[in-house]
């Protein structure tokens, strides 16, 4: 291996470090699993939007026993989902919705990474807003 | 002339594969980012006018500055345009010491022990420094600058920081106590802005190349912010602590440009479920 080589490989290293930290301040892997899809309906009962990152809480009504089980996700951090085209209020309390993602890696909790989420009438939304924009496609 | 080659189409290579390998979360963001402004069709562009300055003369920095976009967006960039980890300079072809090569070893284990679920940030606590090596970000991406004669305030927007930075020539003061972002006093060499922070509670972390890196409290930072002209900033920042690094750490100089809103928004931060989930995930993975 010559040293210009050993060199470029040294520095695509280095470009791996930045790229893997100038997202976001932590791993989403460490706390979900990404092998693990979940898929839930249910009704919007809280979003919030604050650091370190958004969270949208929806009940799931189980269509067999009438039992409600609160689901959490955790989505994108609330400047890059507003700059991203997600507006605040768009999703109000009450509203149905379907939300995909990954479930945690703890299996007690009801809880998952927010991949993406779909109005009734369709509109999706991903971890960071709007999925329409040109910029998503 | 083959080596060089060779060298080239190993890097480029090793860069796709890097950002192809890069975990689902960073695709996921990258895929969903939306339509707002950060990703609007980019205006034709125009020559920067020259350096505004204030009225004793100094450049005038004030501004919302990032690095292009906010964290999430399918284009443009979360951060500031910058070198890589480790300081500029050094021999030709080896690269610069990173902050995390430079801990005595017995910080150097301890930050080797250090993983995401210990990253104070996930308490809403503030860093001593930056994610993206840039302190006015704190851990976002976005910071805002009110530049007057006698006082530079700087604004963090994620984790609601300031840092009120006097002009006048005076001293740090002793009786105030530690805080996470310091104590900053500032001081005009030519069109440079240097900006000196000591004063550092030592019970968070330094966030050196996003990591989660313990620091003492006799951390010491200091930066220079040049505008270059009306749209860009560029910050150099070299970092001191010599109870647990062996050397100063230069900072890749960070290259911000104006953002186009004026102000930074206020978020609050209450997450604490993340912390718990990544509990729990690590009390799993120990089974």
């Amino acid at each position: 291996m010559t040293r210009a080589v050993r060199t470029a490989l040294v520095w695509s290293l280095v470009s791996l470090g930045v790229v893997t930290t100038a997202r976001a301040h932590h791993s989403f892997a460490a706390a979900f699993d990404m092998n693990k899809p979940v898929s839930v309906q249910g009704t919007i009962v809280e979003i919030r939007l604050e650091n370190p990152h958004s969270w949208f809480f929806v009940d799931v009504k189980d269509p067999n026993t009438g039992k409600v089980e609160r689901w959490g996700f955790e989505a994108g951090t609330p400047s890059g989902m507003v700059r991203n085209g997600f507006k605040p209020g768009i999703i109000k309390k009450g509203v149905e919705v379907t939300i995909k993602g990954f479930h945690a890696k703890d299996p007690s909790q009801n809880m998952g990474m927010l991949r993406e989420l779909i109005l009734a009438d369709g509109t999706a939304y991903g971890m960071f807003g709007s999925q329409q924009g040109p910029a998503a496609q | 002339m083959k080596g060089r080659l060779i060298a080239v189409v190993v890097f480029l290579a090793c860069v796709y594969a890097v950002a192809s390998l890069t975990p689902g979360r960073f695709r996921a963001e990258a895929r969903q980012g939306g339509s707002g402004s950060a990703a609007a069709p980019a205006p034709a562009p125009t020559a920067p006018g020259p350096v505004p300055r204030m009225a004793d003369g100094h450049p005038d920095l004030t501004g919302v500055w990032w690095g292009g976009a906010d964290v999430g967006a399918a284009r443009g960039r979360g951060g500031a345009r910058g070198g890589g980890r480790g300081a500029a300079g050094g021999a030709r072809g080896t690269p610069p010491p990173t902050f995390m090569s430079l801990y005595k070893p017995e910080f150097a284990a301890k930050a080797k022990s250090l993983s995401d679920k210990d990253d104070p940030t996930l308490r809403c606590r503030p860093t001593a420094f930056g994610t993206l090596n840039v302190s006015m970000y704190d851990v976002g991406a976005v910071g805002q600058i009110i530049s007057t004669p006698k006082m530079m305030v700087i604004l963090t927007e994620t984790y609601h920081g300031f840092r009120l930075v006097p002009t006048d020539g005076r001293a740090h003061p002793d009786d105030v106590p530690p805080a996470y972002r310091g104590d900053s006093i500032g001081h005009w060499e030519g069109d440079i802005f240097v900006v000196d922070t000591k004063n550092f509670t030592d019970n968070t972390w330094m966030s050196a190349e996003g990591r989660v890196s313990p620091h003492s409290d006799q951390l010491h930072i200091v930066e220079r912010y040049r505008r270059v002209d009306a749209n860009t900033l560029e910050i150099e920042a070299t970092v001191e602590d010599p109870v647990v690094l062996t050397g100063p750490w230069t900072v890749p100089k960070q290259t911000l440009v104006l953002a186009p809103f004026d102000r930074i928004m206020s978020l609050n931060c209450s997450g604490i479920e993340t912390q718990a989930l990544m509990d729990a995930a690590a009390k799993q993975e120990k089974k």
